[in-house]
């Protein structure tokens, strides 16, 4: 009882005295003063795994006082050199009230040189941020990629900052392929491209599977993706050129909107791992029923491929379907 | 004395929580008191986690069976039943991923266990393919 009495009478008042306190403490606000030297930084823009031939995009960001001088040059250094297509902006971007990016030009147009891609400025600026888009070469696949930023102003200064390293991914990707019933229906996972039936005839051991419409007017078949050596009966109203005979492993998935593939609002993203802990072990030779933004897990006959085929848009009217597909190459094989 | 009272409230609010009332089973479950003992529903999907039943599937509580159809072209060798069972019960074996349905011949068994763990009764789950 005692110990309660001393808590109410001294403990708590001071207590509640010291919040109190605190609470009207006034901190005073100071302008913060901005460093006086070139300064800069950078964010990576893109998501998701890096893909040959696809782009990786930073934001380069760069300033110095006004009353020190001006921006003179930026440069970013690739440890591998990019690909055709790899450039530092030229356009400075600001946000308008819509919410688009409107560029404003503040120096040349880049210009690379070996791993090398550089802009002078033109205008007098003594801030920018310049995107650098650097597209994927062939020789970095499997490999990682960093970046040196680097700015210089005129009274001297240089200043870099780094990035990475990336992991290129080993995968492959193709977007956008037209299929249809009949016609271009042979896909091929090997050369990710689509023959029709001469280009199936001409190439029988590339055709890993067969795209098949089909209405049928007791079981939902619609479209199907069936292996070459698949049971006659999910090859309805198909005469395989001679040779096409692959038995290729596909497994249905749903769901699974890959964000490189269907370029739509979800952020998923198939990458290298997701394809070397597949099994497909247990899963047939086709898949009827796939509807738009479904897709299969496939692998070739020979284990030496493993893709993600997406549709991206099926056309019941034309028989038809818009698929994109990432392939792995299986290592060893 | 208010003290006391709140102290010895926590107390025994305590001891209550350790005292154990009802026996748990070998997989950390509440043995109940409960003696029902049936499947009420059904489902069945396939890899891409969309059912592949065509209708309801018909569970017959007396003859402890379950007759479902599957659509006609359904890869029978990888699917994922799902069991609603009444209160309590458990599912013997357990199902911990995907199923082999394919061996028609030889139906799959599913044993259901009461809340009391004291009745058995194993279901058959036969399947057929959709016919075209």
């Amino acid at each position: 009882m005692l110990h309660t009495k001393i808590f109410r009478k001294s403990i708590l008042p001071a207590l509640a005295a010291g919040l109190f306190l605190a609470g009207c403490k006034k901190e005073e606000y100071a302008l913060p003063v901005p460093k006086d030297v070139l300064q800069n930084d950078v964010i990576k823009r893109t998501l998701g795994p890096n893909i040959v031939g696809q782009q990786i995009e930073f934001a380069y960001a760069m300033a110095i006082l006004p009353e020190k001088g001006k921006l003179v040059s930026a440069q970013v250094e690739a440890s591998i050199a990019g690909a055709n297509g790899t450039y530092l902006e030229n356009n400075a971007y600001y946000t308008n009230g819509s919410g688009q990016d409107v560029g404003v030009p503040v120096a040349e147009p880049s210009v690379t040189s070996g791993n090398t891609t550089s802009v002078t400025y033109n205008v007098d600026t003594f801030a920018a941020t310049l995107r650098y888009y650097y597209v994927i070469p062939e020789e970095a696949r499997g490999k990682q990629v960093s970046f040196t930023f680097s700015a210089k102003s005129d009274d001297g200064e240089t200043v870099s900052y780094k990035m990475g390293p990336y992991t290129i991914a080993t995968m492959d990707m193709v977007r956008k392929l037209n299929v249809s019933n009949g016609a271009a229906a042979y896909i091929s996972i090997a050369d990710m491209k689509v023959y029709d039936e001469a280009g199936a005839a001409a190439n029988p051991d590339k055709i890993d599977l067969v795209y098949v419409y089909y209405a049928d007017p007791d079981v939902i078949f619609n479209h199907a993706l069936v292996s070459p050596a698949a049971d006659a009966q999910y090859l309805p109203g198909v005469d395989l050129p001679a040779g096409v005979n692959k038995s290729t492993k596909v497994q249905k998935v749903f769901n699974l909107q890959d964000y490189n593939l269907a370029q739509s609002q979800y952020g998923i993203y198939i990458d290298d791992l997701d394809f070397e802990k597949l099994d497909l072990s247990n899963a047939p030779d086709f898949a009827i029923n796939l509807k738009a933004e479904a897709g299969v897990w496939a692998e070739t006959s020979d284990g030496k491929y493993r893709a993600y085929i997406y549709f991206n848009s099926v056309n019941n009217g034309s028989k038809s379907a818009v698929i994109s597909m990432k392939r792995y190459t299986m290592s060893g094989k | 004395m208010k003290t006391y009272i709140i102290t010895i409230a926590v107390s025994l609010l305590a001891l209550a929580g350790c005292k154990k009332d009802y026996p748990v089973d070998e997989d950390g479950l509440l043995i109940t008191t409960r003696a029902e003992c049936y499947v009420s529903n059904f489902e069945l999907l396939g890899t891409d986690f969309v059912t592949v039943r065509n209708g309801a599937a018909v569970i017959d509580t007396v003859a402890q069976t379950i007759n479902v159809e599957v659509l006609y072209g359904t890869d029978l060798k990888n699917l994922y039943p799902q069991f609603t069972l009444v209160t309590d019960a458990k599912l013997d074996p357990k199902i911990t991923g995907k199923v082999d349905f394919s061996d028609l011949d030889h139906p799959k068994i599913y044993t259901v266990v009461s809340g009391n763990r004291k009745v058995r009764k194993p279901y058959t789950v036969y399947i057929t393919v959709q016919p075209r």
